[in-house]
């Protein structure tokens, strides 16, 4: 047993050596794919890349926008549109633009868990009433940061922000809605809201769950150990007495 | 084609790798479709722990001997495997319950057939050293998908780690806990 001993602490350390080499460590797919890049991270986000810019061009195709989707670089927003979400009169195509918005706007009341981020294009969206014809903004958000309960917008970084909420998650760590005015962009919740279940204040949960793991640990070990003893040395001594015997 | 699995271990060992690697990158691509995240992980679980259908339990290290060592060594495992997020994260991921059940079962299902029936089956044709080589690189390989290329050294680290557990006290019980525990922690 002594070998395989060797061998585990070996891995051990390989493994720890490994894991560290990347932030934030080992994960097993259900955390975002990739670290999300913050314009202001929050002290626990290590290494930071910044966010990425968008950019479409969408083809008016028999004086309709086509259907196509805006996008930034690191996937961190998507903007999809149905087929004449524009207004394109005159227009042969239409620009959209996305990009992230630097200083943070620290609303009052608000939190925002995302970058804030500014989808403009050079065409308004054509007046639709079928809300479910109007184009669907999807942010990825960090577990790094508080999950966020809704999406807000604003016609300027200052504010004033309109809650325009936010529809079951597709996939996790993104939050999605509707909208019918292009602008600026956030994910976020109410300073208010408690039991946000992601919030500042499980920060320390993993490794007080590390600490309680090395307490079951050696509660459960150290016995464990003491029987296992106890045992081979009552199993040597009838050995012992066996040899005697004969 | 039974018979051949049966008598044939290199083929066995082959055939049930390919398996694992096919499910695993149907759940990966599976998982991007919209709401498709939840059934995609369960059924993905489900169709991994498939994978130990005709082994026996002790062969899988799935016995009941030395169950308190075993739970321990789990608990030790899952200590190792999150100290490296915990030093420089702190915040647990906070999955939706759905996820979390469902990533649950991936979890042992993924460690039913890495280390418990392909780990089996490639002992049978070079020992304990290939069994732990060739899960390692099936694991790390099935991760291909889902993690950037810069994490899969970690995930190699992790599967060595699992696999030498595996084969130093023939036990999955541990692996399937450490397994459980980092996945719903990171």
């Amino acid at each position: 047993m002594k070998r395989p001993g060797v061998l585990l602490i070996g891995a051990a350390i390989a493994y720890l050596a490994a894991a560290w080499s990347v932030t934030p460590g080992f994960y097993d797919g259900f955390v975002p794919q990739s670290p999300y890049n913050f314009v202001c991270p929050p002290p626990i986000a290590g290494a930071n890349l910044p966010p990425a810019s968008g950019h479409l061009v969408i083809k008016v195709i028999g004086g309709v926008s086509d259907a196509n989707s805006a996008f930034t670089d690191d996937g961190q927003v998507v903007i999809g549109f149905l087929p004449g979400a524009f207004d394109v009169t005159g227009k042969t195509q239409v620009t959209v633009d996305i990009k992230p918005v630097s200083p943070c706007p620290n609303p009052s009341g608000l939190h925002f868990s995302t970058n804030t981020y500014l989808i403009s294009a050079d065409a308004p969206l054509a007046k639709q009433t079928d809300k479910s014809k109007w184009p669907t903004l999807v942010m990825r958000y960090s577990n790094l940061a508080p999950d966020p309960s809704f999406v807000y917008r604003s016609d300027s970084p200052n504010g004033p922000w309109t809650n325009i909420g936010a529809s079951q998650q597709a996939q996790p760590y993104t939050i999605d809605t509707k909208t019918d005015v292009l602008g600026y962009f956030a994910a976020g919740y109410p300073s208010g809201a408690i039991s946000k279940p992601n919030s500042q204040a499980n920060s320390q949960i993993l490794p007080a769950t590390i600490a309680i793991l090395i307490v079951l640990v050696l509660v459960g070990g150290i016995p464990l150990t003491i029987i296992r003893r106890r045992q081979a040395r009552s199993g040597a001594a009838d050995d012992e007495d066996e040899d005697e015997d004969d | 084609m039974l018979a051949v699995l049966r008598t044939r271990p290199a083929v066995r060992a082959a055939v049930l790798a390919a398996y694992i690697l096919l499910v695993e990158y149907a759940r990966t691509l599976s998982e991007q479709i919209p709401y498709a995240v939840v059934p995609a992980l369960a059924i993905g679980g489900a169709a991994l722990a498939l994978a130990a259908w005709g082994w026996p339990a002790e062969r899988i290290g799935l016995g009941t001997t030395r169950l308190a060592t075993r739970v321990v060594g789990g608990l030790a495992l899952a200590v190792v495997l999150l100290i490296p997020t915990a030093a420089r994260v702190g915040a647990m991921a906070s999955l939706p319950l759905d996820v979390a059940l469902a990533a649950v079962l991936v979890s042992v299902g993924e460690e039913i057939a890495f280390r418990g029936a392909l780990f089996a089956a490639l002992e049978d044709v070079g020992g304990g050293g290939l069994a732990v080589v060739g899960t390692t690189a099936i694991w790390t390989a099935a991760h291909a998908l889902s993690h950037p290329p810069q994490f899969l050294f970690a995930v190699a680290a992790a599967g060595l780690l699992l696999g030498i557990w595996r084969m130093a006290f023939r036990d999955l019980v541990g692996p399937i806990i450490a397994h459980v525990i980092a996945d719903l922690a990171l």
